[in-house]
């Protein structure tokens, strides 16, 4: 099938690569065609609609881990470069987004930040057998379909359970209300957190509420929750809604605890619960660029590239980058298949969330979840239940 | 119980008020403005803007800055609506109905993300935040800054209905209601009292957006898709074109939803509320007070 002189390029190619000092004459020989312009890699993030803001995070994180992978001679010695599409947060958006993405001849997938809108572009990808790691979405419908190509490195919505129960336990919690957007992401994790409350022991649920997303009062939700008593209130939707419920649970007279899932924490939610209303308020969180050790010259670079802080998933979207890399690298290809095997084999890398490695079905064996309060108008370390 | 009929009729005022804008533009030339939840959104954020320029003022006085920035805000908003109707609707007033439909839907968009270019994509904080004591009437909690919006919306209502029963101006909207070509032939300037319409309807969903804005707090480019949608459902309700039962329509909706959340669950509150319309819509098309049976769409 192929000449000995071309298999002795693509080892010596792997070689260099592996090295990182890349400068591989005849790196990716195997793929045939587009190998010799930039490695294209696809990223599907919100930039309008309700999640809009954090689509820039994500790009952000997702270009400086590019331009220092660039800096040291890129992977298989080809640069990489990103191309960012607007999903929208929203399924129709989101599809026609990854066509464009496949269409464009993109190698691996580093976006995807609304699990709704990540869902169905899953197929798109596999089929066109891109791999992807998807850096911030993490319903656990994601990898339920098995699909060869999904990769998560977010902690999946299990994981931010098992945290949440962990938390509610430690706190004292007697009787818990459970409150979602009926969105997948949230809606996973309520459902799973209120199942886990009905087992004997423990704290027992108060009961588990949805509201509409997207509008203003939930006088008549928070009505709904408070006539059921409970002493600590777990909201897994987003921040925008959840600024919105924690000031008009302070305002109905709730004295309570309230806590939040990841989708929630944002800097944005205290201004909106404004002010003593959001103080004390929990959340379950995935590791922040201010919450974890030692990361500060990592947000100085940032800062220092893009004049803004870092935000939600800055970070997670700059190791979907640098796994992907990785796994090429070691891959010594940028095919699909090669690629997949590559990033099953992974072993140890260091990534925000600690060494990576993945389970059998693609997800992070070590979920990475810490419960964050708000301080003095921020988010701070509470607990890293270690 | 009171609880649940305080909930639903403050929520219901915003949506009356709103849902007003329609009810009048429907009620004259037969326009369903879809981008009348936009003037609301645009309503919301021209405060916004003002109240950042205001400054100093806010900090110290920020009930009477809320106050002259909702004036303000509404002469804003109701001059944005009579630039709309003059761009987008009135060149094509005597086009297909369904031409001016989608020009609306178009309108509709436009505004919103012309905002979003301009004011970004993030949502916006009200740097001023109504807060008030709470008082217990009935066993429900009411606060005084509740009461003091709906006290607006009311005021705001009655003005309203003063104006279109008592004054010259209202006598020529109903004229045009009635008949255009009818009042035109009878020396009604068409044109102008359109126009005029569009500034108070567009004038109180500015209203709308500023009391929105200071009570949640939040506000962004989407804001007004959702409150549009109810506020055209509370029109319909209360039979669109007509003033007072548009009004009831605005608290019916916020009744049936506050009591649809308490009994069926948040998920069924949509489900419950919308049942309802096209239950009651099947049993009086013309909504609760609407007279005439109107075939345009």
């Amino acid at each position: 099938m192929k000449s000995p002189k071309i298999i002795l390029g693509v080892a010596l190619a792997a070689v260099a690569a592996t090295s990182a000092c890349g400068q591989g004459v005849l790196g990716g020989d195997d793929e045939g065609g587009d190998d010799k312009g930039p490695i294209v890699l696809g990223m599907n993030v919100p930039k309008s609609g309700s999640s809009a803001e954090i689509g820039p995070y994500m790009e952000n994180g997702a270009q400086l881990a590019i331009e220092e992978i660039n800096a040291k001679g890129g992977v298989l010695g080809r640069k990489l470069q990103l191309r960012a599409e607007d999903d929208g947060c929203d399924p129709k958006m989101a599809t026609a987004a990854a066509n464009k993405l496949v269409a464009a001849g993109v190698k691996a997938s580093v976006g995807g930040y609304c699990s709704g809108a990540t869902l169905p572009t899953l197929p798109v990808f596999d089929k066109a057998k891109i791999p992807m790691v998807i850096p911030a979405a993490n319903s656990t419908d994601l990898v339920a379909q098995k699909l060869k190509h999904v990769f998560l490195i977010n902690g999946t919505g299990d994981q931010q359970t098992t945290a949440a129960m962990a938390w509610l336990v430690k706190s004292g919690a007697k009787k818990v209300a459970v409150m979602h957007d009926n969105t997948s992401y949230a809606k996973d994790i309520a459902v799973r957190t209120a199942a886990e409350l009905d087992k004997p022991g423990g704290p027992d649920k108060a009961g588990i509420e949805t509201v509409n997303p997207g509008e203003s009062d939930y006088s008549a939700n928070v009505t709904a929750v408070l006539k059921t008593s409970p002493d600590f209130i777990y909201w897994t939707g987003y921040y925008q809604e959840g600024g919105l419920l924690t000031r008009q649970l302070r305002q109905a007279g709730y004295k309570g605890k309230i806590m939040v899932a990841d989708g929630a924490v944002d800097p944005k939610i205290i201004s909106i619960a404004q002010g003593e209303n959001a103080d004390g308020l929990y959340a379950t969180m995935t590791q922040m660029p201010d919450t974890i050790q030692g990361a500060q010259n990592w947000v100085a670079k940032y800062k220092q590239k893009f004049s803004a802080d870092p935000g939600p998933y800055s970070p997670q979207s700059y190791d979907a980058v640098r796994v992907v890399a990785e796994a090429m690298t070691k891959a010594g290809s940028t095919d699909g298949a090669k690629v997949v095997t590559a990033l099953e084999g992974i072993n140890g890398f260091q990534i925000f969330s600690g060494p990576l490695k993945f389970t059998p079905d693609h997800r992070l064996s070590e979920g990475g979840f810490v419960i964050l309060v708000v301080k003095d108008g921020k988010f701070a370390l509470q607990d890293s239940l270690k | 119980m009171s609880q649940l009929i305080w909930n639903g009729l403050f929520v219901g005022s915003f949506y009356a008020l709103v849902a007003l804008g329609y009810s009048m533009v429907y009620g004259i030339i037969k326009l369903l403005n879809f981008a009348h939840g936009d003037l609301y959104m645009l309503g919301a954020f021209s405060g916004f803007a003002m109240l950042g320029a205001m400054g100093g003022l806010v900090k110290s006085q920020s009930l009477l800055a809320l106050f002259i920035v909702l004036l303000l805000a509404m002469l804003t908003t109701g001059l944005s609506g009579v630039v709309l109707e003059r761009v987008a609707y009135r060149p094509l007033r005597r086009a297909p109905r369904l031409a001016l439909l989608i020009t609306a839907v178009g309108a509709s968009f436009a505004l919103e993300y012309g905002t979003r270019i301009v004011a970004g994509a993030n949502p916006k904080v009200y740097p001023v935040r109504l807060g008030g004591t709470t008082l217990h009437v009935f066993g429900a909690r009411i606060t005084v800054q509740q009461l003091a919006l709906v006290g607006v919306a009311v005021a705001l209502m009655v003005a309203l209905h003063l104006l279109i029963t008592r004054s010259r101006q209202g006598r020529a909207m109903r004229a045009i209601a009635l008949d255009p070509r009818a009042a035109l032939l009878m020396g009604v300037d068409v044109d102008k009292v359109i126009a005029r319409t569009f500034f108070i309807g567009s004038a109180l969903a500015g209203a709308a957006g500023v009391m929105a804005g200071g009570y949640y707090g939040k506000i962004d480019f989407l804001m007004g898709f959702i409150i549009g949608l109810k506020a055209f459902t509370a029109a319909v309700i209360g039979g669109i074109g007509n003033m007072q039962g548009t009004m009831l329509g605005g608290l019916v909706l916020g009744l049936l939803e506050s009591f649809g959340t308490h009994w069926l669950g948040g998920e069924w509150r949509d489900v419950f509320a919308f049942g309802c319309l096209i239950l009651f819509l099947t049993v009086r098309p013309t909504g609760l007070l609407g007279e005439r049976v109107t075939e345009r769409v």
